[in-house]
C-alpha cells in the first residue's frame, strides 16, 4: 500500500511539473519574439551571452528535456549564438498536441509535428525553407535536388526536411532502428543459439524457455512476450504481416511487384498471413505466454516491464525501446544478465527472404524539422540549422566534448572509454551536460574527416566495445558484425522509388473518401486487434472483425494508395 | 448604499417598474454590476457561437471564414450509415444518465443521513472529509482509481485473497465494467460536495414541522420521508432541471484518462469525438458540428423538462 501511495504522490509531482513546463514554454516564447536582432553580431566568432538568441522547439514526440544551464547546448549557443529549448510531447497524442499549438496560435520557432505537418502546412504556419537552402550550404548538401523535390508541397514549395536516416559519405549501420521480432540473448544463449526463422520457432523457443526459467533472479516472474497497442505504436501488433511476408516498411500498405512494370497496392490486414500471425498470437495468449495486460498497457508503462528485465520477447522498432531502456539496464547490471535485445527477421514460411532492415537511406517525407511563422528571426534560425551541421557542433552534439566524453587515438579514431561510455548512459548525467538537439539535422554514416562515424553508436570499435559479454557472445555464435548481420535481410534489396508509401498515407486528411476510410480502419484496427488475440473462439472473431474492418471502406483508401504509386512509379 | 436605504421605496411592483431615470439614478450600482454579467455572457457565450458557420463550411486555417461552404455535409458526415458518432451519442448519452442518477440518489441520501447526525463533531468531520476529493483533479482520481484496479492493485488483491476470483480482473479491458467504473468514480468524487447544498436546505425547514410529525407519532424514516425529502423537492427540482442539461457533458477527463483502444466502443464520448476529429485531424467543421448537435439536444432536454415540471406544478428555470 506505501507503495501505492507514493506512486499517487509521484503521479501529482509529475502532474504539477508537466503544469510547471507548459508555463515556462509560453515564456520562453515570449523572450523568442522579443529577442533583438542580431545580425550585427553575425561576423562574431563567440557571441556573448546577452547575444544568445534562446529559441524553442517542440518535438510531437516523448523525449528528456534537458536542463537548463546544460553544458554543450552553452558552447553550441556561443558558437551559433542561438540556443533552442527543446520540448516535448506529455501525454497526448501528436496530432492533438500539434491540432492545440494550431488553434492556439502560439508557436515554437522550430516544430517537428510529427503526423501533424500536413496540419501545420495548411494553416500557413511554416517558413518555406527555398531561400535559405540556396543561402546556407549545409543544409543543401542534407539531400540531392531530387530528395529536396521530395519534401515539395503542392504550391511546389519546401517546407521541413526529415533528419533521420541520412547517411554522409559511406554507410557504418551496425544497428538496426527498424523493425523486428526481438528476442534476450540469454533466451538464445540458453537453447545454444538455434536459427530461428519462423513464428512458430520464435514462440516455441520462448515458451520452453519460460518453462525452464520461470522467474527473474529477484523472483518476479517472466513475461514470455507482450505486444504494444498504445495510440501510434500500435504498429508493434499491427504491421507484422507485412515483414513477415517479405516486404519492406511501406507502413500502412504492401506494394506487390510481381510484375515490375505495374506495381500492386496489397492490403496487409487482409492477407493469410495476417490471420495466420493473429491466430498464432492468440495461441500464445490462451497458454498464458502473453501478458495479459498487453491490450491496455500505456506506454510508459510498456517501457517500464521492459526495463525490469522480464519481457523475454516482443516486436517494435527499435527506436522505440531501446534507447528508453539502456539506462536502467546498465542501472541494474541486467545487460551482464544477457538481457539485452537481438532482432530476428522472421518469415511467414521457412526459406523466404525478408526486409526487415533496410539497407540504403530511407527518406520519410511526411514529417520533419521545419521553422514557423512564430519565430522572428527565421534567417537566423535556418542559419542555426546550417550551423549544427558543422562537423565540430555535429561533434559536440553526440560525440560530445573532447578530453571529457571521447578521447582520439594516433589514427585520429575516435574512442570512448568505460566511464565515458556509461556516463552517456546515465540520465542525469545527460540532462546537464548531453544535447543532441535530436529532432534537428543531423548526419549519419561517415564523419566528414573520413575516418570516424557520425555519430558514435555507429563507431564500429565503440559498438562491440559497448556491448556486454552476453551480447558479444551471441554476435559470435551467429557470426553477426552487427544488428543488421542477426536481421539477416535480403542485402540486395534497396527502397524502390515509391518507398516508403507510409509517407503519403500519413498526410492524408478527412477531406478524401480515403482519408476518412484509413482513419476509421485504424480506429477498427485498435478496437479489434487485442479482441481477435484475446478472443477465446478466434474464428468468429476474426470473421466478425473482418465484417467490422470492411464496413470502413478499406477500398477507398487503397484506390487512393495505388493512385499514389501509380504516381510515385511514373516519375 | 447609504442612497438606496436612506430613501424608502413605495414598495412598487417589481414587474411593473419603468427605468426612469430617477429609477436609474437609484438603482445604477445593480445595473453596473448586472452589466457585467451580461457583457462577459456576450462575449464568451454568445461571440462564439459566430464560429458554428464552420460547421456548414468545409473551414481551413487557411482560407478561415472564406472556406467553400458544404451546407450540411458535415452533418451528414456525422450521421452516416455504420458512424461512429452514433455510438458516442449513445455513449455520452448513458454515462450522462447514470452519473446525474448515481449522484442524485447518494448526494440526497447523504445530506439526509448526515443530517440526522446529532453529533456536531462527528458531523462536521464528515463533511469535510467527504467533499475533499471534489478539489482533487481529474487526473489525480483517475491515476487512484486506474492504480486500485490494475492488475496487481488492491481491488484485485483483496479478490484474489478473499478467493472470489483466481486470476486478476482486467477491468479496463472488458467493456462490461467502464461505465460502472466512471460512475462510481464520479460518486466518490463529488457526493460530498453535492450534498452541501441539500444540506443547507435541510437546516432551513422548520423545526416546527419535526415536532409537529413527533406529536403525530412519526419516526425517524417517517420523518425523512414525509418532513424532509418534500421540504427539500424545490432544491431537488431546480438543481435536476440544471443538470438535466449537462447530461451530454457527462465527461471528457476520466473517459479519456481512463478510456483505451480496447474499450472505444463504450468509453468514447461526444467531447472526445470533437477533440479527436475537431483538434487532431484538424477538422474543425466537424467538430463544430458535433458540437452543435450537443447543444441542441440539451437544449431540447432542458426545454422538455421544464415544460414536464410546469405541468406538475413543481419550480421551474423559466
Amino acid at each position: 500500500m506505501k507503495k501505492k501511495i507514493f506512486s499517487i504522490v509521484l503521479a501529482s509531482l509529475v502532474a504539477v511539473s508537466a503544469l510547471a513546463a507548459c508555463s515556462d514554454k509560453k515564456a520562453n516564447v515570449g523572450e523568442g519574439t522579443e529577442a533583438p536582432d542580431t545580425t550585427n553580431a553575425a561576423g562574431e566568432s563567440v557571441y556573448s551571452e546577452e547575444k544568445i538568441i534562446e529559441m524553442t522547439m517542440f518535438s510531437a514526440m516523448p523525449g528528456n528535456e534537458i536542463n537548463d544551464g546544460n553544458e554543450i547546448q552553452k558552447i553550441i549557443a556561443e558558437k551559433t549564438g542561438v540556443s533552442v529549448k527543446e520540448t516535448w510531447l506529455t501525454g497526448q497524442t501528436a496530432e492533438e498536441a500539434v491540432g492545440a499549438i494550431i488553434a492556439s496560435g502560439t508557436l515554437p520557432d522550430f516544430i517537428d509535428g510529427g503526423d501533424g505537418m500536413k496540419q501545420l502546412y495548411e494553416a500557413d504556419c511554416l517558413v518555406a525553407w527555398d531561400d535559405y537552402i540556396e543561402k546556407y550550404p549545409n543544409l543543401k548538401e542534407l539531400y540531392s535536388d531530387e530528395e529536396w523535390d521530395m519534401f515539395r508541397q503542392d504550391d511546389g514549395k519546401i517546407y521541413w526536411a526529415n533528419v533521420f536516416c541520412n547517411s554522409y559519405g559511406e554507410e557504418k549501420a551496425t544497428g538496426h532502428n527498424d523493425e523486428a521480432f526481438w528476442i534476450q540473448v540469454r533466451v538464445l544463449a540458453w537453447d545454444n543459439y538455434p536459427q530461428i526463422e519462423t513464428l512458430d520457432e520464435y514462440f516455441d523457443l520462448l515458451e520452453r524457455y519460460a518453462a525452464a526459467n520461470p522467474e527473474m533472479p529477484d523472483g518476479t516472474p517472466v513475461i514470455p512476450y507482450t505486444a504494444l497497442c498504445d495510440d501510434w505504436r500500435y504498429f508493434c501488433i499491427e504491421n507484422a504481416p507485412e515483414f513477415l511476408d517479405g516486404y519492406p516498411n511501406d507502413g500502412s500498405v504492401i506494394v506487390n511487384i510481381d510484375d515490375p512494370e505495374n506495381p500492386k497496392i496489397v492490403d496487409y490486414n487482409t492477407t493469410p498471413t495476417a490471420k495466420m500471425y493473429f491466430q498464432k498470437l492468440n495461441e500464445v495468449y490462451s497458454k498464458g505466454l502473453m501478458d495479459s495486460e498487453f491490450a491496455i498497457q500505456t506506454y510508459d508503462e510498456y517501457i517500464t516491464k521492459l526495463s525490469t528485465g522480464r519481457v523475454l520477447g516482443m516486436c517494435d522498432q527499435y527506436w522505440d525501446f531501446a534507447y528508453s531502456i539502456a539506462g536502467p539496464y546498465a542501472q541494474q547490471g541486467l545487460d551482464d544478465l544477457g538481457c539485452d535485445y537481438v532482432p530476428l527477421g522472421l518469415v511467414a514460411e521457412k526459406g523466404m527472404k525478408q526486409q526487415w532492415h533496410a539497407y540504403g537511406d530511407t527518406l520519410n517525407n511526411s514529417s520533419g524539422c521545419a521553422v514557423t511563422t512564430g519565430c522572428s528571426n527565421p534567417d537566423m534560425a535556418f542559419k542555426f540549422l546550417n550551423d549544427i551541421l558543422d562537423q565540430d557542433i555535429h561533434d559536440l552534439r553526440f560525440w560530445g566534448i573532447e578530453g571529457v566524453d571521447y578521447l582520439v587515438d594516433e589514427n585520429g579514431e575516435y574512442y570512448r572509454t568505460e566511464e565515458m561510455r556509461d556516463n552517456w548512459k546515465d540520465e542525469g548525467y545527460k540532462a546537464d551536460h548531453c544535447c543532441t538537439y535530436s529532432y534537428m539535422p543531423q548526419w549519419l554514416g561517415t564523419s566528414k574527416d573520413g575516418i570516424n562515424a557520425m555519430q558514435p553508436q555507429e563507431q564500429a570499435s565503440e559498438f562491440f566495445a559497448g556491448l556486454a559479454q552476453p551480447l558479444v557472445d551471441c554476435f559470435e555464435a551467429y557470426g553477426a558484425h552487427g544488428y543488421p548481420d542477426m536481421v539477416g535481410s535480403d542485402k540486395d534489396a534497396r527502397p524502390a522509388k515509391w518507398y516508403p508509401m507510409y509517407s503519403y498515407s500519413n498526410a492524408m486528411t478527412n477531406d478524401t473518401e480515403g482519408g476518412v476510410a484509413w482513419v476509421d480502419m485504424g480506429t477498427c484496427k485498435h478496437e479489434w486487434l487485442p479482441k481477435v488475440v484475446t478472443a477465446s473462439d478466434f474464428e468468429s472473431t476474426w470473421a466478425a472483425y473482418m465484417d467490422a474492418y470492411n464496413a470502413c471502406n478499406p477500398q477507398a483508401f487503397l484506390d487512393e494508395m495505388q493512385e499514389e504509386l501509380d504516381r510515385r512509379a511514373a516519375v | 448604499m447609504s442612497i438606496l436605504t436612506a430613501r424608502k421605496p413605495k414598495q412598487p411592483d417589481i414587474n411593473k417598474v419603468k427605468l426612469t431615470k430617477k429609477e436609474f439614478n437609484r438603482q445604477w450600482v445593480l445595473i453596473l454590476i448586472a452589466a457585467i454579467y451580461v457583457i462577459y455572457g456576450i462575449i464568451f457565450y454568445y461571440l462564439p457561437l459566430a464560429g458554428w458557420i464552420m460547421a456548414f463550411q468545409n473551414f481551413k486555417m487557411k482560407t478561415g471564414f472564406s472556406s467553400p461552404w458544404v451546407g450540411l455535409d458535415k452533418f451528414k458526415f456525422l450521421f452516416r450509415p455504420n458512424s461512429i458518432f452514433l455510438r458516442v451519442v449513445r455513449n455520452t448519452f448513458c454515462m450522462g444518465a447514470i452519473n446525474l442518477v448515481s449522484s442524485f440518489i447518494t448526494a440526497i441520501g447523504f445530506a439526509i443521513l448526515l443530517s440526522e447526525v446529532k453529533n456536531e463533531l462527528f458531523k462536521r468531520g464528515i463533511q469535510t472529509i467527504s467533499y475533499m476529493p471534489h478539489f482533487l483533479s481529474w487526473i489525480i482520481v483517475c491515476a487512484i482509481v486506474h492504480d486500485s484496479l490494475s492488475s496487481e492493485g488492491v481491488i484485485n488483491e483483496i479478490l484474489m485473497n478473499l478467493h472470489f476470483v483466481e486470476k486478476p480482473i482486467m477491468f479496463f479491458a472488458h467493456t462490461k465494467y467502464f461505465w460502472a467504473i466512471v460512475a462510481i468514480s464520479n460518486v466518490w468524487k463529488e457526493t460530498g460536495f453535492n450534498a452541501i447544498i441539500y444540506l443547507a436546505a435541510i437546516t432551513s425547514i422548520d423545526p416546527a414541522l419535526y415536532e409537529a410529525a413527533s406529536i403525530d407519532g412519526a419516526g425517524r424514516f417517517q420523518k425523512m420521508l414525509y418532513v424532509t425529502l418534500p421540504s427539500i423537492r424545490p432544491t431537488i427540482m431546480i438543481l435536476l432541471l440544471i443538470n438535466i442539461g449537462n447530461v451530454l457533458n457527462a465527461g471528457f477527463e476520466v473517459q479519456y484518462i481512463l478510456g483505451n483502444d480496447v474499450i472505444i466502443s463504450v468509453s468514447q464520448t461526444i467531447d472526445i469525438f470533437v477533440l479527436k476529429y475537431g483538434i487532431s485531424q484538424s477538422d474543425y467543421s466537424l467538430g463544430t458540428a458535433a458540437g452543435i448537435f450537443k447543444t441542441v439536444v440539451s437544449m431540447i432536454l432542458i426545454v422538455v423538462c421544464n415544460y414536464i415540471a410546469k405541468k406538475t406544478g413543481d419550480e421551474r428555470l423559466f
